[in-house]
């Protein structure tokens, strides 16, 4: 017996659709993870070209010792302002100088990432922008990653 | 990103503002503390909660065992706008 009574019906209930899901367990104690820093708030150096805020899928490789005052954030899609009074607020670099020297965490990656979030061209996102900055985390042996986002 | 990430063979956990916008992207794993987008680590200066957000959202990397979980953390902060 088929189950379709009538063709093409349809729910009048809105159905999110979300991705299958993804998850790597991690292999280590986390006071042995080398860990890096990701996030969707258009937080770069300030000699980095900065984002469009139009919509931009690039990123940015922020060396691990770059100092906070180096940094900005471009990123038309939420308040900047407490973000440019202290970019730990989306990017809390200085919390994991602390963790790594304190013996909390085992280190932290050479290079942390920053991109624009909130929207812009998704698939180049999920094809180009987030496979490059996940192979920039594999190659420098890094454990875990902190992502700020949403 | 946080799936492109975590394709690689890498963990994370997301540190977000918005659970349900987390949950509907397909987020691996997240912490919600209850923040503004733009301050999803913590107040600004405020060294002991950014802190302790950090933390608490690490760990979790070790405690999640669900696919898709996002866990509250007690930390609040209201932006002054």
């Amino acid at each position: 017996m088929s189950l379709t009574v009538v063709k093409g019906l349809q729910s009048e209930i809105f159905v999110p659709v979300t991705p299958p899901s993804v998850f790597t367990k991690p292999t280590k104690p986390m006071n042995e993870w080398i860990v890096g820093l990701a996030t969707a708030a258009g937080v770069h150096r300030k000699d980095q070209e900065r984002f469009n805020l139009a919509g931009d899928f690039t990123w940015r490789k922020i060396p691990k010792d770059t100092p906070t005052d180096m940094l900005m954030v471009s990123h038309g899609g939420y308040d900047n302002s407490d973000v440019n009074k202290d970019v730990n607020c989306m990017f809390p670099i200085d919390r994991i100088h602390e963790l790594a020297a304190e013996g909390v965490i085992g280190g932290e990656a050479e290079n942390h990432a920053g991109f624009m979030g909130g929207g812009g061209n998704i698939e180049k996102f999920t094809n180009e922008t987030g496979p490059a900055i996940a192979e920039m985390f594999k190659e420098e042996g890094v454990d875990a990653v902190l992502v700020t986002a949403g | 990103m946080q799936r492109a990430i975590e394709k690689a063979g890498v963990p994370t956990i997301c540190i977000t503002a918005l659970p349900p916008v987390s949950r509907q992207n397909g987020t691996p794993r997240a912490a919600a503390p209850l923040v503004p987008m733009g301050a999803n680590a913590g107040a600004p200066h405020d060294i002991a909660m950014q802190r302790g957000i950090t933390i608490d959202s690490l760990k979790l990397i070790e405690t999640i065992e669900t696919p898709g979980k996002i866990v509250p953390l007690p930390y609040e902060y209201h932006a002054q706008i």
